[in-house]
């Protein structure tokens, strides 16, 4: 579903990412884990066209979207098809990025009626379905600023769905958000995970990654050191650098 | 000065009030317009058009509102064969609203600027073009943050058009000149001066109000 090869990123001096080969199945749940800076969310970025790959290939449903040779400024690819294929990629936010001038409905609304056209009230139809799945129907006619950051990016994800995408990005969907707040989002997520969602999620949740991933990638200065399924990878890391990263933080 | 003199001027100046008025105004909205042309050239990586807005920026800012008006009235039509006859009215026009144009620009632009890159990334991951985003996202943002240098621009436009009476249009201050040559009482500029306050005094609440309206969800 996803295919990423030789995948390069360098912002200026600065090598990011350094020949990622890296591949999600349909209806897969991959958690990216590492330390910071190590390119996780630069990986993310890459999928959906946020940052553009230094050099590398990047398929999506097997459709090419970067095609980029070293030394080439030019990604070979037709850039509209490139950005109508990433539609089918939905994207949560650490800090959510909801928006703040629009009600939580609207915020859910907008990308269905501008993008694809649709309708306001079909819109809406589909909009108070997702924000009833994430507990938030009552709470449509409110603005994100009178929201808790769990509630916010409860929205966040709801939005992402609007667009009906096939798979799902998260890029530290907890990370910004007070202890407490954390499960109701994990919640949301494992509830999308269970519904066959295919996910490639950036987290510190060592807890998530074990309960619901099928796959765990660890990443560390730009490479991907080790994959493996969970429970091979928290009970028996063979690289050293995922075993002082485990070590750490769980 | 005899408060007569001052009811019997209170008509004309009423009048010239009123043409201050629409100048300010429709010249605001012609420089907003343009304005934001300019702003979203400034932002543009295109650098052609990027640097051609600077250019027309740096023109406007660095020079007198009063030269570019002569410029417009008198030097402008020359460059035609035969001259152009540009009256008075539309040449203050282009003159303002050409001026405050810079100014919107710059004051749009740093609006635009001051929204955080992640609104415009949370729309383009969801699949809105940079076109799509800027319209229903991010200049939806600025409004707010907008309002108090466009009040300020606007009240200096307000004061700024009595240059206008340079080339003998007859706004609120020429036609108190008018009037204080007439009678040789100067002191009708008082109640002149009233008028402007009057006038400013309006549109800074109008923009208060407009601040106000636009905070809701913050």
């Amino acid at each position: 579903m996803i295919k990423v090869e030789k995948v390069c990123k360098a912002f200026g001096h600065l090598q990011v990412l350094n020949g990622i080969d890296f591949a999600v199945r349909e209806g897969e749940v991959v958690c990216i884990i590492g330390p910071s800076g190590s390119g996780k969310s630069t990986l993310l970025r890459c999928l959906n066209q946020l940052e553009s790959v230094t050099s590398g290939k990047v398929y999506i449903e097997n459709e090419l979207i970067e095609d980029k040779v070293p030394g080439e400024a030019y990604s070979k690819v037709n850039h509209k098809k490139a950005a109508e294929i990433c539609t089918k990629l939905g994207m949560v936010f650490q800090r959510f990025n909801l928006f703040p001038h629009m009600t939580v409905l609207e915020n859910v609304i907008i990308s269905p009626m501008t993008v694809k056209k649709m309708p306001k009230a079909q819109a809406a139809a589909i909009g108070l379905k997702l924000l009833q799945k994430v507990g938030l129907e009552d709470k449509k006619d409110e603005y994100p600023s009178r929201l808790s950051g769990g509630q916010q990016q409860r929205v966040a994800i709801a939005r992402a769905l609007a667009m009906q995408p096939k798979i799902m990005l998260f890029d530290e969907p907890t990370s910004a958000l007070d202890p407490e707040l954390v499960g109701e989002v994990l919640s949301v997520m494992k509830e999308l995970a269970a519904e066959g969602m295919t996910m490639i999620v950036v987290t510190h949740e060592m807890g998530f990654a074990k309960e619901v991933a099928h796959r765990v990638v660890f990443m560390d200065k730009g490479e991907i050191l080790e994959e493996n399924t969970p429970s091979e990878i928290f009970a028996n890391p063979r690289h050293e650098r995922t075993k002082a990263f485990l070590h750490k933080v769980l | 000065m005899k408060l007569e003199q001052i009811m019997n001027a209170m008509p004309a100046l009423l009048k010239g009030s009123v043409l201050t008025l629409e100048l300010t105004v429709i010249s605001i909205i012609f420089g907003m317009i343009l304005g934001l042309f300019l702003a979203l050239g400034r932002l543009s990586k295109n650098k052609v058009v990027n640097s051609c807005c600077w250019f027309y920026i740096w023109l406007f800012r660095g020079t007198p509102l009063l030269l570019q008006i002569f410029f417009i009235y008198f030097a402008f039509p020359m460059f035609f064969t035969p001259p152009l006859k540009l009256l008075d009215f539309p040449s203050a026009l282009i003159a303002l609203s050409l001026n405050s144009a810079a100014y919107m620009a710059e004051i749009l632009r740093a609006a635009i600027q001051s929204i955080d890159k992640g609104q415009m990334e949370a729309a383009k991951a969801l699949g809105m073009s940079y076109g799509q985003a800027m319209k229903k996202v991010i200049i939806p943002q600025s409004y707010r943050r907008l309002i108090p240098p466009v009040g300020n621009e606007f009240i200096m436009l307000l004061k700024d058009s009595a240059l206008v009476s340079s080339i003998g249009m007859t706004e609120l201050l020429r036609v108190t000149t008018q009037i204080a040559n007439r009678t040789g009482n100067a002191v009708i500029y008082l109640p002149c001066a009233a008028m402007y306050l009057i006038l400013t005094t309006i549109f800074t609440v109008i923009f208060e109000k407009l601040e106000k309206r636009y905070s809701v969800y913050e």
